[in-house]
C-alpha cells in the first residue's frame, strides 16, 4: 500500500520531519500559477514514492520566518533535505524527471 | 456560431524576401533599364529601411562604380561591382527624410557618371544620436554598428553622427562580420520568453538574408565561427530545468548540431552566485570566444563572476578568472593570483570576453554589485565599468592587470547588463557601455535598462562606445539608448558579394520545445477561449507564438490534440523579474500578457489547440498543421 506523504506544514513538527530521511520542502503561494501546476506534479510523485520522501508544503506568504531561515527568495522553490540537511535546490516549476533526480 | 480566436500565417523573412525579389527581378526581365534610367527598389527586402537596390544592363561587360554621396565628402560610401552586363546593386548608407544621391558609373569612366536621387523617410533610429566625437580620418567609411537592448531597434552611425543604416526587424543580440563579408546576428523570431530566438542570421547590410542557423531551444547572446566555419552557439538545457548553460557547436553547412556542450559538467551550478544569481540562471553565459592557440573556448558567466576557459575537445576546465572569495575549495587550483605594480580590480557581472592575439584575456567589465560578498556590493551610484585586459600565466596561475577604461568615470558609465569590448591592435580597443541609465534625480538607476524605462518614464538611457589609441580616445559616440553591443565596421563589404540572390535557407533545426509531463484534471466547457484573454495564434513554417492575456497565478496550460497525441504546454502566469534583462526587446507593456512559442520539430499531422484556464478547458476553434 502506497502511504500519500504530502502534508502542509505544521511549524511545532517541522524540525523533527526534517530531521531524519528524504523531505522535499515546496514553498508555494496560492497566488501563484507554476506552484498550482507543481502541486500536480508533486502529486503524482508522491504517489509513485510513496514513503521513500516525505513532502512538505509551506506557504510562502504565511511563513516568513521559514523563508528568512531557508533563504527562500521565491515561489516555487523546492528543497531537498536529507538527515535534516539541504542537499538540492531548485526554483521555479519544474519537470517531474528534474525534481525525481533529486530525490 | 462559435467565433474561433485570432490567428495568422506569418511567413518567414527569407520566404517573403524571396518572393519580393522574384517579383523585383520580373520587373526588371520587362523593363529597358540602363544606369540612365535604372530600376530602383527602396528597401526590397523589409529590413533595413536605409537601403535600396538599383538594377540596370550596359551594353558592354563592365564593372560599376557607385558612390552613396555623404552630406560632406568624407562621408560617401563607395563600392566597385564585378563586370557584367546585368547589374543588380545594393545601395546602403542611406541618409534618413533626405535625398540621397548616388553617383553611379562604369569603373574608371568618372566623365560617365549619371546621378540617381532616392528620397527617404524619417526612420524611428536617426534621431537616437546624442553625438559623435571623431574625426574622419579615424574612422575613413567604417560605421558603428549598434545592437539592440531595448525596443529601439540596430542602426548604425557613420563618422559625423549620422544614422546610416536603421533595422526595421528586431533582429537581436552580437553581430560579427564574416570573412565572405556577410554578418551574422541573432533572429527576430522570439522563441521563448524573454529573448531567445530561433537562432542566426547570416545576412548582407542591405537586408537579405542568406541563411537562419536555427539554434534548438533557443539562441542568445553570442556565438563564434571555428577555423573551419562552423559556429559555437549560446543556448539553455531547458531540460534541466535551466536556461542560458549550454552551447552547440554547428555544421556550417548543414546547421545541425555537431556537439552539446553543457557547462554544469565542469562548474557545479551554485558553486559562486553574483548578485544578480538564480537557480534558473546560474551561469548566465553572456559571451564565447574560441582561441586557437589553445584549441579552448572560453565562456562568460555573468551569474558566476568568472571567465571560464575549457579544453574544446575533452572540456576540461583550463582556468578560471574570477575573484577566488567565496569559491569551493576544488575550484582555487583553477583561479590566478594577482601580481603587479599598477591597479588590479576582479571583474564582476562581466560581458563580452575575448583573447587577443598575444593571448591576453579581455572583457566588458560590469563591475555590477562589485563584490562577492553580499556585505561588500556597490550601490549603482558609488559604481563604474570598464574595459579591462588581463595577462594571465598558466603555469604560475598569476594575473596582471595591463589596461582598462572607465573605472575613472565612475557611475556616468556604469552599466549593470551587456556591453562588449573589442580589439583592434596592441593599445587599440573599443569599450561600449551600452546600459548607462539614470533616475529622474540624475541617480546611476539600480534598475536595469529595459525594467527601468517600462517602471519609471523619467529615467533616460544611454550609450557611450568609446575608441581609444594608448589611452587617447579617438571615438566617443553617445545615443539616447540602450544598446547590447557595438561592432565597427564597412558597410559595403570589400570582399563579399554585398548581394546574392536567390531564396534564403532555413538550416538545423529548432528543437522539441519541452512539455508537461502531467495532466491538469479539468472539465470541459465545449466553448471557445473568452474574449476577455484576447488570446491569438501566429502561425509559422517551423513554430507557432500563443499570446493571450492572464491574471497573475492562474493555472494555465495549452493542449495540442490530434487524434495520434495529446501535447501539453505550461503557459507561466508569474510574474517575477529575472535578475538578468540583456535584452528587452520582446519585452509587453501589459505585465498579463503571456507569450508561448511551440517548435513544430515532433509535431506529426493536425493538432486542435486547446488552453486550460484553472479548471476548464475551452477550445480556440484553431488546427495547427505540422
Amino acid at each position: 500500500m502506497v502511504i500519500n506523504m504530502i502534508k502542509e506544514l505544521v511549524k511545532e513538527e517541522f524540525n523533527n520531519d526534517l530531521a531524519e530521511g528524504a523531505v522535499l520542502v515546496d514553498f508555494y503561494s496560492k497566488t501563484c500559477g507554476p506552484c498550482k501546476m507543481l502541486a500536480f506534479i508533486l502529486k503524482d510523485i508522491d504517489s509513485k514514492l510513496g514513503d521513500k520522501v516525505k513532502i512538505i508544503k509551506v506557504d510562502f506568504e504565511e511563513n516568513p520566518d521559514l523563508i528568512e531561515k531557508y533563504n527562500v527568495e521565491g515561489y516555487p522553490t523546492l528543497i531537498m533535505f536529507k538527515d535534516g540537511k539541504e542537499v538540492s535546490r531548485k526554483s521555479g516549476l519544474q519537470q517531474k524527471p528534474v525534481i525525481q533526480q533529486n530525490d | 456560431m462559435k467565433k474561433n480566436i485570432g490567428y495568422e500565417f506569418k511567413e518567414h523573412l527569407v520566404h517573403k524576401q524571396a518572393k519580393a525579389e522574384a517579383a523585383m527581378l520580373k520587373e526588371f526581365s520587362q523593363g529597358q533599364y540602363t544606369m540612365e534610367a535604372p530600376l530602383i527598389k527602396y528597401n526590397p527586402y523589409f529590413v533595413n529601411d536605409l537601403a535600396a537596390v538599383m538594377l540596370f544592363r550596359t551594353e558592354e561587360e563592365v564593372a560599376i562604380t557607385i558612390r552613396v554621396l555623404g552630406k560632406t565628402k568624407e562621408a560617401d560610401f563607395y563600392h566597385t561591382f564585378p563586370k557584367g552586363k546585368e547589374h543588380i546593386i545594393p545601395i546602403v548608407g542611406l541618409y534618413s527624410d533626405y535625398e540621397n544621391k548616388i553617383e553611379v558609373y562604369p569603373y574608371q569612366k568618372y566623365n560617365q557618371k549619371v546621378v540617381h536621387t532616392i528620397k527617404t523617410p524619417e526612420v524611428a533610429g536617426a534621431k537616437l544620436v546624442e553625438s559623435m566625437d571623431t574625426t574622419p580620418e579615424h574612422m575613413q567609411d567604417n560605421v558603428i554598428f549598434l545592437c539592440p537592448a531595448v525596443n529601439d531597434l540596430a542602426i548604425a552611425v557613420d563618422y559625423a553622427g549620422d544614422v546610416r543604416l536603421n533595422f526595421t526587424v528586431p533582429m537581436v543580440w552580437d553581430v560579427k562580420r564574416m570573412p565572405n563579408g556577410n554578418i551574422l546576428i541573432g533572429s527576430e523570431r522570439l522563441m521563448k520568453m524573454p529573448y531567445f530566438v530561433s537562432g542566426i542570421y547570416e545576412m548582407s547590410p542591405v537586408g537579405k538574408i542568406y541563411k537562419e542557423y536555427r539554434v534548438p531551444r533557443g539562441y542568445h547572446h553570442d556565438q563564434i565561427t571555428l577555423p573551419n566555419g562552423d559556429i559555437v552557439a549560446l543556448n539553455c538545457d531547458l531540460e534541466n530545468g535551466t536556461v542560458e548553460d549550454q552551447a552547440v557547436v554547428i555544421d556550417k553547412d548543414t546547421g545541425h548540431v555537431k556537439r552539446t556542450i553543457t557547462f554544469s559538467n565542469f562548474i557545479k551550478p551554485g558553486s559562486q552566485k553574483s548578485g544578480s544569481w538564480s537557480d534558473e540562471d546560474w551561469f548566465h553565459c553572456n559571451a564565447v570566444w574560441y582561441d586557437v592557440n589553445t584549441n579552448s573556448l572560453t565562456f562568460s558567466g555573468r551569474h558566476i563572476n568568472a571567465m571560464v576557459n575549457i579544453d574544446f575537445d575533452t572540456e576540461k576546465l583550463n582556468w578560471i578568472i574570477s575573484d577566488p572569495e567565496g569559491w569551493p575549495e576544488e575550484y582555487l587550483p583553477y583561479m590566478f593570483k594577482p601580481i603587479g605594480e599598477g591597479d588590479f580590480d576582479w571583474q564582476y557581472e562581466q560581458h563580452s570576453n575575448l583573447i587577443t592575439p598575444l593571448g591576453d584575456v579581455m572583457c566588458f567589465d560590469n563591475h555590477h554589485f562589485g563584490a562577492q560578498n553580499p556585505d561588500k556590493y556597490l550601490a549603482a551610484n558609488d559604481s563604474f565599468s570598464r574595459g579591462v585586459k588581463y595577462r594571465i600565466d598558466t603555469d604560475k596561475m598569476e594575473i596582471e592587470q595591463l589596461w582598462q577604461y572607465g573605472k575613472e568615470r565612475g557611475k556616468d558609465f556604469f552599466s549593470p547588463y551587456i556591453c562588449n569590448v573589442l580589439y583592434y591592435n596592441e593599445g587599440h580597443y573599443l569599450t561600449h557601455s551600452g546600459g548607462v541609465a539614470f533616475d529622474g534625480e540624475g541617480n546611476a538607476s539600480e534598475e536595469l535598462g529595459p525594467f527601468a524605462q517600462i517602471d519609471d518614464p523619467s529615467v533616460t538611457l544611454e550609450s557611450i562606445t568609446v575608441e581609444t589609441i594608448n589611452d587617447e580616445e579617438v571615438l566617443e559616440l553617445k545615443v539616447n539608448s540602450n544598446y547590447y553591443r557595438a561592432n565597427k565596421f564597412t558597410l559595403y563589404s570589400k570582399d563579399g558579394n554585398n548581394l546574392t540572390l536567390g531564396t534564403g535557407q532555413l538550416l538545423g533545426s529548432l528543437g522539441e520545445t519541452p512539455q508537461m509531463d502531467y495532466d491538469i484534471p479539468a472539465e470541459d466547457s465545449g466553448e471557445i477561449l473568452p474574449d476577455k484573454h484576447e488570446a491569438r495564434i501566429t502561425d509559422e513554417v517551423d513554430m507557432f507564438t500563443f499570446e493571450s492575456k492572464f491574471e497573475k497565478g492562474q493555472l494555465v496550460m495549452l493542449l495540442l490534440e490530434s487524434d495520434k497525441e495529446t501535447r501539453r504546454y505550461f503557459i507561466s502566469t508569474s510574474k517575477g523579474k529575472r535578475g538578468a534583462m540583456c535584452t528587452g526587446t520582446f519585452l509587453p507593456d501589459d505585465d498579463r500578457d503571456t507569450r508561448t512559442v511551440i517548435s513544430k520539430e515532433g509535431f506529426d499531422g493536425d493538432y486542435q489547440v486547446k488552453v486550460i484556464v484553472d479548471d476548464k478547458k475551452y477550445d480556440t476553434g484553431i488546427t495547427i498543421r505540422a
